[in-house]
């Protein structure tokens, strides 16, 4: 099922050597985190219908490195929303590490992006008031870990991002950067098959932004997928590989 | 996410800003407070007066004269003129009774030496102490030899006694009344008000002696009949009914007499009390009420403040449940932390108003558990509206909330 569906869909959007895409032989061996066939999604709003998706195909394997790239209203953030388990497609299947995602209830979609997906956003997104240390450990906490390994593991993870100082400190105590390191810890704390950064470079000074990217490479190499989405050309030739979106459609 | 974790968060979250969450627990605290303040002070104000309604007497019938009836041509001192000693000496031998006091009264002015006070003149006989529980302070109550032999001796009540300036020195000493010598044999103890009248500011004498000097016939005011036992009142109260009626030649429909239990009092006046209760207590829910209305309020504002956060909790694997007991739990911890620190509030309240009316300070647990059961009741009715607007937020759109 895997390999039909991999030759289905895999040779063309990936098949561009240009962007650094791992070679047929290491796609083959390794499994696919996701697998997106067909995806469409459609708004309704009154009698306006508009698609922004039209029949997407992606698959991105275990360890991959990939840029989604796109204008503003391509449909990358509707790509974006749809891989990272908060929105479903109208039309098409969705398997996440085997799982296919449209069969699953609400809950069990929030269970999806709590434990095999790590976000991490343009704007931090991170709670206000509140020290690093428990946003880090949040999402935990909807797993139920006990206050301790929450606690632990928070920061454990900081420390890793070179935050062990400050733990402590509220976003509003941090910079930019420093935020997006939180941020990129509440991510990895949850040890997800997946991290799905939308544009984490966009509100960030140039240095901040390159130790970003610096420390997606890093994640990647000790073999952590990570997912980029990005309008920006100079960030998306950092990744691995990149597919680009356009009107909905994944295009060369 | 266990309840503990819920109420750390809550609690965590509410810690954010406090002033905020004080201010919203303000309705809840006054609501609550009042509630407790107010059904103490009922409770202590029924107890206190059916402590003093028990005052008066044990098991205490009294047998009043009734309405002047038309027809009648000796309408001096009013009504009081219908029943007589015999009436009481009658009474006295029927079933079930006790003792039985008669009394007659009057106002006289009362002088010892150079003090001089005008007070009631109460004729009665030796029993007037079993029926209406006084006990002696110094000397003896007239006995009935002195009763028989209308003797002029007269015992004081503890007030009179005050205000004439006498003691226990003072027994056997002569006192005027109306102009005529008495001995005075004894002064009672205190009793306290009944609420209408003093008891302890009276002057009593034997009431052969009353008809004597001051009143003339054999016409007493009232009699107070003590009866037995208690379940006995309701029986001996229609047997007195039925002699009296023989002994007036009266049918229930013309009867000059009325009887009164202290039973048919203190339900008089619970149920006075009761209707007052109801009446605070359903004006201070009120103000429970509108507390709740202010924590909907505030939790309506802050889940529209913290749609980001709810995006986020959700993007991070936050169940709809999850964000729904969140915003409940706040909600709860608001109205139970008020409701708490309200009973602190209510039952200071109460204990300040107790000690200045005089009946103490009554704390009855029920309060307490009724009032934080009305809190928890207005923190889940005023909580689950926010609550599921939070859990009902879509990630994708309260992600991007600005």
């Amino acid at each position: 099922m895997r390999g039909t569906a991999f030759a289905a869909g895999g040779q063309g959007p990936f098949g561009n050597p240009a962007t650094g895409a791992p070679g047929t032989d290491a796609s083959v061996s390794a499994p696919a985190v996701i697998e997106l066939r067909g995806i469409t999604r459609i708004y309704s709003t009154g009698r306006l219908e508009v698609a922004a998706l039209r029949g997407v195909d992606l698959d991105v394997w275990q360890g991959d490195f990939l840029a989604i790239v796109g204008p503003s209203g391509s449909g990358k953030s509707t790509m974006m929303n749809i891989i990272g388990c908060l929105d479903r497609p109208t039309a098409g299947s969705y398997r996440l590490g085997g799982t296919p995602v449209e069969q699953l209830s609400d809950d069990d979609l929030a269970r999806v992006r709590g434990r095999a997906i790590g976000f991490v956003f343009q704007s931090f997104n991170l709670l206000p008031r509140t020290s690093a240390l428990e946003n880090v450990a949040t999402p935990l906490l909807y797993q139920g870990v006990s206050r301790k390994e929450r606690h632990a593991r928070a920061q454990a993870a900081l420390e890793r991002l070179g935050l062990g100082e400050r733990v402590h400190h509220e976003p509003s105590e941090l910079s930019g950067g420093q935020q997006q390191r939180v941020a990129i810890a509440r991510a990895l704390v949850t040890e997800p098959a997946l991290i799905l950064a939308d544009e984490p470079t966009g509100n960030l000074d140039s240095q901040a932004g390159a130790d970003v990217i610096a420390l997606l490479h890093e994640l990647n190499a000790s073999g952590t997928t990570i997912v980029l989405i990005t309008h920006d050309s100079d960030v998306a030739v950092q990744a691995l590989r990149q597919v680009h979106v356009r009107d909905g459609l994944l295009v060369q | 996410m266990t309840a503990l974790e819920l109420i750390r968060l809550a609690i965590s979250r509410l810690g954010t800003s406090r002033l905020r969450a004080v201010l919203t627990m303000l309705g809840v605290i006054i609501g609550v407070g009042s509630i407790v303040a107010l059904v103490a002070v009922a409770q202590g104000a029924t107890s206190g007066i059916t402590d003093r309604i028990q005052g008066l007497g044990t098991n205490l019938l009294t047998v009043s004269p009734g309405a002047t009836r038309n027809g009648f041509t000796r309408l001096a001192l009013g009504s009081a003129t219908t029943l007589t000693t015999e009436d009481a000496q009658a009474i006295a031998a029927a079933s079930g009774v006790a003792a039985v006091a008669p009394e007659l009264s009057t106002q006289k002015l009362v002088i010892a030496g150079i003090q001089n006070t005008t007070t009631s003149i109460i004729g009665t006989t030796p029993a007037y102490l079993e029926v209406r529980t006084y006990t002696m302070w110094q000397g003896s109550f007239f006995n009935q030899a002195a009763l028989d032999g209308s003797l002029r001796v007269a015992v004081l009540g503890s007030t009179t006694a005050d205000n004439l300036g006498l003691d226990g020195s003072s027994i056997g000493q002569t006192i005027q009344i109306g102009g005529i010598p008495f001995h005075l044999v004894g002064i009672m103890q205190p009793k306290g008000s009944s609420g209408i009248t003093s008891q302890d500011d009276q002057v009593l004498i034997p009431i052969s002696t009353a008809q004597h000097y001051f009143v003339g016939g054999d016409k007493v005011r009232s009699i107070s009949v003590s009866v037995a036992s208690a379940s006995q009142i309701d029986a001996t109260q229609g047997e007195l009914t039925a002699l009296l009626e023989q002994r007036h030649g009266t049918n229930g429909t013309n009867d000059d007499f009325t009887i009164t239990s202290q039973a048919q009092l203190l339900s008089t006046f619970s149920s006075i009390t009761g209707l007052l209760t109801v009446l605070l207590g359903g004006i201070a829910s009120i103000s429970l009420v509108v507390g709740g209305i202010g924590i909907m309020n505030i939790m309506l504002v802050s889940v529209r403040e913290r749609t980001r956060e709810i995006g986020i909790r959700k993007a991070i694997g936050a169940r709809s449940s999850d964000i729904l007991f969140q915003f409940l739990v706040e909600a709860l911890v608001l109205s139970l932390l008020g409701g708490v620190i309200g009973i602190v509030v209510g039952l200071a309240a109460s204990l300040l108003i107790g000690q200045i009316a005089g009946w103490g300070f009554i704390f009855n647990p029920l309060t307490v558990v009724v009032a934080v059961g009305f809190s928890l009741v207005v923190g889940v009715v005023f909580g689950v509206w926010p609550a599921r607007a939070a859990a009902r937020l879509d990630p994708i759109a309260s992600l991007r909330y600005e």
